[in-house]
């Protein structure tokens, strides 16, 4: 830390202030630091479900596809579980297909809405306000490390699971895998965004939370009963999650994955809108 | 360029039906340490999250360092400093970690007057802020409002969970400030806090401004309550023809009154007799807003 004084401009004269990307990098990056436990955390425990998975694979890889044909066909179409015949998809049913999307998409959640109604609950946003930042950059600050955290969860579950499979000799491509974990990321963002529209209109973190995540749930519901049911299935464009499908069997969808990251930008910026016009209480 | 720092019009704010604040015009000057006083739920702190564009207003405008307060607030807020009136921030880091992180968005590479302040508070920079005590929290929110020098410090009761002696030190950097040609403005419900610093005083109540006096003027108004044991009885008339003097109560040997403006005849009048006792104390604010505005709350 510098304590050597820079040179300050004479008394009274007028300073400009700083621009909003200082402010933006010096939120991030404070925002990274505290977000580094967090990510080995959780990177940590998918990770470690994930070569748990693709270490048992060698012992069941026989008997699973046998398994899965005797699986009723609606079953098997709702969750995307086409064929078990390799590790990718091993891995992409037990990991991909429900719980890593779901559990860091209300990661995503929590953590935009804790760094803005939860700050302005607590108090802090007083403080961080008193500084030349404006709402909308603490709104985006808060959506760039979600960003950054997911990202380095994701790669940390990847590195875990690859390793796994590597030494337990299972040939798991690092290009498949990577591409279904990476999958993840866009979808996960979407809630992020959301939650940032919800910060953007709502004071209490309790209220944020439960409508972003409500949602959530509600998406993947119809995503769901849209598969099963033929009549539900248009409604399913509504639901992030028929944009995410399943990259280690339909290889990665380029067209979805602008589309996921296309709503979670809209919504970041509606919700920045917002933040910046209503009240902090 | 105008002289003043802060300029309100029919500044408003409402929070649904509830008011906060209503119509307070103000001006206060370049240079000077000015207090906003009110009771509890006046709008103090109302007054001064509107002005840093925390809450929008209902309606009027106000000007802060000449630049209009919803269009220029990073910019007002660049040339401020303040302290919010519960001032809380991530408890996990330290006192330097904070004011580190407050330099780094404002632009700075340098921790400014942080030290100094942090020596003169005796505040500990090197503890989380959840190890701390509120005062000592207290001292590092003074620190983040300050260590940059700037133009306008805003404080929402500022001496708040500080020690008596802690009081003194803030009372004497306010005036630094002042003295460096900086603004102060500061709110609180304590007159004789107000009236050692001040130069100027608003007094808010009920969300409205009612006056704003120079406390050299206050202080020749200043109200007092007295109560003196005398050790013989003394007639009915006691202290009667003392001008100051008002509300005689005689019980027995002990006479209770308040004194209005100067006490020199109080103090006059009483050495012709002998005291056993006598107490001074400073009216409560309600009382004040009664006795100087005529109505009671
Ligand atoms: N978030 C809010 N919602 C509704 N009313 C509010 C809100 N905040 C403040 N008020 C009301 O506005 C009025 C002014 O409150 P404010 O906090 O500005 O007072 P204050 O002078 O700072 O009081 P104190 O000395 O207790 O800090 C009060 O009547 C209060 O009830
Ligand atoms: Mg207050």
């Amino acid at each position: 830390m510098s304590t050597t004084a820079t040179r300050r401009p004479a008394r009274g004269a007028i300073v400009g202030s700083p621009s909003s990307s200082t402010a933006l990098g010096a939120i991030v990056r404070r925002g990274l630091r505290d977000q580094r436990r967090a990510a080995l955390a959780w990177g940590g425990g998918f990770g470690a479900f994930g070569a748990l998975m693709v270490a048992i694979w060698p012992s069941l890889e026989g008997s699973m596809s046998e398994l899965v044909d005797s699986y009723p066909d609606g079953l098997k179409e709702a969750f995307g579980i086409v064929r078990l015949d390799t590790v990718e998809r091993f891995v992409d049913a037990e990991l991909l297909s429900l719980i890593l999307p779901m559990a860091l998409a209300f990661l995503a959640v929590r953590c935009v809405v804790q760094a803005t109604v939860g700050a302005e609950d607590r108090g802090h946003l007083d403080t961080l306000l008193s500084l030349p930042v404006s709402r909308r950059v603490v709104m985006i600050a808060s959506v760039v490390v979600t960003g950054a955290l997911l990202a380095a969860i994701l790669a940390v579950v990847w590195a875990l699971t690859w390793l796994a499979g590597t030494v337990a000799g299972t040939g798991i491509s690092a290009s498949t895998l990577a591409s279904g974990l990476g999958n993840v990321w866009p979808l996960a963002m979407v809630f992020a965004g959301l939650a940032a529209l919800v910060a953007g209109l709502a004071h209490r973190p309790s209220t944020a939370t439960c409508v972003a995540s409500g949602t959530l749930v509600a998406m993947y519901a119809i995503d769901l009963v849209g598969k099963l049911a033929d009549a539900a299935e248009p409604l399913r464009w509504i639901s992030a999650f028929r944009y995410y499908g399943s990259a280690i069997q339909q290889g990665f969808d380029v067209g979805h994955v602008a589309v996921l990251t296309v709503a979670a930008l809209v919504l970041t910026i509606a919700g920045a809108a917002l933040f910046e016009r209503r009240d902090v209480l | 360029m105008s002289t003043a720092v802060i300029e309100t019009d029919r500044l408003s704010k409402r929070y649904g039906s509830s008011r906060g604040i209503s119509d307070v015009t103000l001006r206060v000057r370049r240079g000077e340490v000015f207090g906003f006083l009110g009771p509890n739920g006046a709008g103090k702190t109302t007054m001064i999250r509107t002005l840093l564009d925390l809450l929008h207003p209902t309606s009027g405008s106000a000007r802060v360092l000449g630049l209009d307060s919803r269009r220029d607030s990073r910019a007002i807020r660049a040339r401020s400093g303040n302290l919010p009136g519960d001032f809380a921030y991530d408890e996990r880091l330290t006192g330097r970690e904070l004011l580190a992180f407050f330099a780094a968005v404002r632009g700075r590479r340098d921790l400014g007057v942080a030290q100094a302040l942090a020596e003169r508070f005796e505040a500990d920079l090197s503890r989380p802020l959840h190890e701390l005590s509120r005062g000592n929290r207290q001292k590092v929110g003074l620190i983040q409002a300050l260590f940059h020098e700037p133009e306008l410090v805003i404080l929402d009761e500022p001496t708040s969970g500080l020690d008596p002696l802690m009081q003194e030190e803030f009372l004497r950097v306010a005036a630094e400030q002042r003295e460096a040609g900086r603004t102060v403005f500061l709110s609180s419900h304590d007159l004789d806090e107000v009236q050692r610093v001040c130069d100027r005083v608003g007094i808010v109540r009920e969300g409205r401004l009612i006056a704003v006096e120079e406390v050299a003027a206050m202080r020749e108004r200043a109200l007092r309550h007295v109560t003196v044991r005398f050790a013989d009885p003394v007639s009915d008339g006691v202290l009667a023809d003392v001008p100051s003097v008002e509300h005689r109560e005689l019980d027995g040997r002990t006479l209770r009154f308040r004194v209005r403006g100067e006490i020199d005849g109080v103090v006059k009048a009483l050495a012709r007799h002998r005291v056993e006792d006598v107490e001074i104390t400073r009216p409560t604010l309600d009382e004040l807003f009664l006795a100087y505005y005529g109505r009671p709350s």
